[in-house]
């Protein structure tokens, strides 16, 4: 009974987001002409909608090159805080419950010779490419998130490897701490040294240079080592359940 | 001296972050944040209740950029959320884990920014944030019912919040906006199909987190599970927060006649099912949880009255919030022992029971009177009667478990204080003239 009750929801699920989308693709033409936004502070409406205005105006208003990063970091940067302190809120979760859990046990058959020394090849190379991805995330595709996953998964190559690889959680959570704290800081000064949380206080620079787009790359650097951290203790948290 | 409204959830965030650099002091420390917070709360009351509507921008003004809308509604519940997560912490003192301070600071930060944020997709990051806390910290009690409940209620949230996801691109792929009042100022150009399928997604995916039938499968577990102070900090934080979206979603977005309806008979159906399924429980942890999603209904019928009787609605809304957030939040915390020694529990137990009844002057008296004053406006006579009769077992069913609780041995000194002064609140939001001004700015439709 409730297996079939649960196929017909899924079904209904289905059948209306497909109906919806397939609204939204017919009615297409039809949406092109009400592409004006209305400001909602000052009822005053300007002749472009909100992805237009992101593709035309970034390079100006942020001097970032790459759109994506200019929406998850300043635009909507409010949002990216949210979804780091997300991350933080479930790895923090993980880390709570299952501390009761703690115990290293020696045990576990080496990996062999061609991963364990492979690996040692690998590591520097994906810590480097991690850092380089978020460290460009305003002038190339990527930035905090992937970057910070990179990174992590070069830790996890390491687990994988060598079973005794152990990281220093308090080391991984106090550098989580400080990204963190980073993050929310860059914002609180946006407040003082300017009018608004999180306003792009920094001189934006040259478009298209390493150093430029204000505070972007500074709250992307935070976000990979956040990230990274993160990720890295979820990792250990779970082995050492495993074990 | 402006208040910045973005430091409600600035600074817990902020002192999130820093507790793992200072674990040695983060109880004392997690204490003099909630207290900062409560006081900044306050501020905002009084900001909002002199100035109207108030608006905080964030990196960039909307709609391309975020901003913080601050209603009368919101900055009362900001109010509550941060003053009884405040004294609430008071009852989980004993918890050592800096982690748990994490959390609780973290819940508190996340409930705070659904209710003040100006932007649907936001508010969908501060439900992740505040439901992602609550799973944690209804399992901290480690015991296998709390597992088990907390099982439940990440299974449902998570569900929930994808529905949530899907209803807001859904409206993003129409108005191409996030910002609640730019979708609002053009919602009549949508597609009348998408309109309605979003609609639907949202009421669902936050209707898991409001309690509302029947999305509440998890709510009897979770409160029985959890321990005595979580489950008084579900009662005032996540589900209020829930219900406050819904009432922007469905006053601010999508105001029309149908679905005011739909959003009055799911919450008599709430209404009914949680009274009647209280009525039947003999664990007082399960009753009180019933009793919770009963009066949630009872909410959701004072917002869905808004067509004709703006006038009541509001208010109706406002003091049934109040009253059942410190009501049900100090009776959960007597709930961790049940027994009415002292004269302070007594007190405490007897004035909140009074509040959930409804009896005059306490704030859950004024809310019902506004309820039937807004459903007689509407002529909404079955309501009126469906309402009556949930009450009078409202009745039945709390003065058994008062003749029950009442004997000689006394609660923990850190359990009773935090619980009579949370009931004082319904007593006070009753008497103080000023709430009743605050009660009737209506800011919720805009300015």
């Amino acid at each position: 009974m409730r297996k079939q009750a649960s196929v017909v929801i899924t079904v209904i699920f289905f059948l209306s987001l497909t109906f919806a989308f397939y609204q939204i693709s017919s009615s297409y033409n039809y949406m092109e002409n009400k592409y004006d936004y209305t400001n909602p502070i000052n009822e005053s409406s300007a002749n472009e909608s909100v992805p237009q205005h992101y593709i035309k105006d970034t390079k100006n208003e942020t001097g970032a090159i790459n759109v994506v990063t200019a929406i998850v970091v300043e635009y909507r940067g409010f949002d990216t805080l949210g979804e780091v302190t997300v991350l933080f809120t479930a790895a923090t979760g993980v880390g709570f419950l299952l501390y009761n859990l703690y115990s290293r046990k020696k045990n576990k058959r080496e990996a062999n010779l061609i991963l364990r020394e492979g690996s040692k090849i690998v590591l520097p190379f994906a810590l480097l490419t991690g850092a380089y991805i978020f460290i460009h995330g305003h002038l190339t595709p990527g930035g905090g998130f992937p970057g910070g996953s990179v990174i992590a998964s070069g830790f996890l190559l390491m687990m994988l490897s060598y079973p005794k690889f152990f990281m220093n959680e308090k080391r991984l959570s106090v550098l989580e701490s400080l990204a963190g704290i980073t993050f929310v800081l860059i914002g609180l000064f946006g407040l003082i040294f300017a009018t608004y949380f999180l306003q792009n206080y920094l001189n934006l620079g040259n478009v298209g240079y390493l150093i430029s787009a204000g505070i972007i790359p500074l709250i992307y650097i935070a976000v990979g080592f956040k990230v990274g951290s993160e990720l890295a203790s979820v990792i250990q948290n779970l082995k050492e359940v495993q074990e | 001296m402006v208040v910045h409204a973005v430091l409600l959830i600035a600074i817990p965030l902020l002192s999130a972050f820093l507790i793992p650099l200072i674990r040695k002091i983060s109880k004392w420390f997690t204490i003099s944040i909630l207290t900062l917070n409560s006081i900044f709360s306050i501020l905002v009351l009084f900001e909002v209740y002199n100035k109207g509507m108030i608006y905080e921008i964030i990196a960039f003004s909307p709609p391309v950029g975020i901003y913080l809308a601050i209603d009368n509604l919101s900055a009362l519940l900001a109010l509550i959320i941060n003053v009884f997560g405040a004294i609430n912490f008071v009852s989980t003192l004993k918890e050592k884990s800096f982690k748990f301070h994490m959390l609780y600071l973290l819940a508190i930060a996340g409930s705070t920014g659904i209710v003040i944020t100006g932007d649907i997709f936001n508010m969908f990051v501060f439900f992740e944030i505040t439901a992602v806390a609550s799973y944690a910290l209804v399992a901290s009690k480690k015991s296998e019912k709390a597992v088990e409940g907390a099982i439940k209620y990440m299974i449902l949230g998570s569900l929930g919040s994808t529905f949530i996801l899907m209803g807001i691109a859904l409206i993003y792929s129409q108005m191409k906006s996030l910002n609640i009042y730019d979708i609002a100022n053009r919602i009549s150009m949508m597609n009348e199909n998408i309109k309605w399928i979003s609609f639907a997604f949202l009421l669902t995916g936050i209707g898991v987190e409001a309690e509302l039938f029947p999305l509440n499968g998890w709510v009897p577990d979770v409160y029985e599970g959890a321990s005595s102070g979580i489950a008084s900090l579900l009662s005032f934080g996540p589900s209020k927060a829930a219900i406050y979206a819904i009432a922007r979603l469905l006053i601010v977005i999508f105001p029309s006649m149908h679905t005011y309806e739909i959003a009055l008979w799911i919450g008599v159906a709430t209404l009914l099912m949680g009274e009647i399924a209280a009525f039947m429980q003999t664990d007082a942890k399960r009753m009180l949880a019933y009793s919770s999603i009963g009066q949630m209904g009872l909410i959701l019928i004072a917002f869905s009255l808004v067509s004709q009787g703006i006038r009541y609605s509001i208010p109706a809304s406002f003091f049934l919030i109040v009253s059942h957030a410190s009501a049900k939040s100090s009776l959960f915390l007597l709930s961790h022992k049940n027994k009415m020694g002292s004269a302070l529990t007594k007190y405490g137990g007897i004035t909140a029971v009074l509040s959930l009844i409804g009896m005059p002057p306490l704030a859950g008296f004024w809310g019902k009177w506004y309820l039937f004053l807004g459903a007689a406006s509407e002529k909404l006579w079955l309501v009126i009667i469906l309402i009556f009769f949930s009450g009078i077992i409202e009745a039945a069913y709390f003065a058994r478990y008062l003749h029950r609780s009442i004997g000689e041995e006394k609660m923990e000194a850190s359990y009773a204080y935090p619980m009579a002064v949370l009931s004082t609140f319904s007593l006070a939001f009753g008497l103080l003239p000023f709430i009743y001004k605050m009660a009737n700015m209506h800011l919720l439709g805009g300015v």
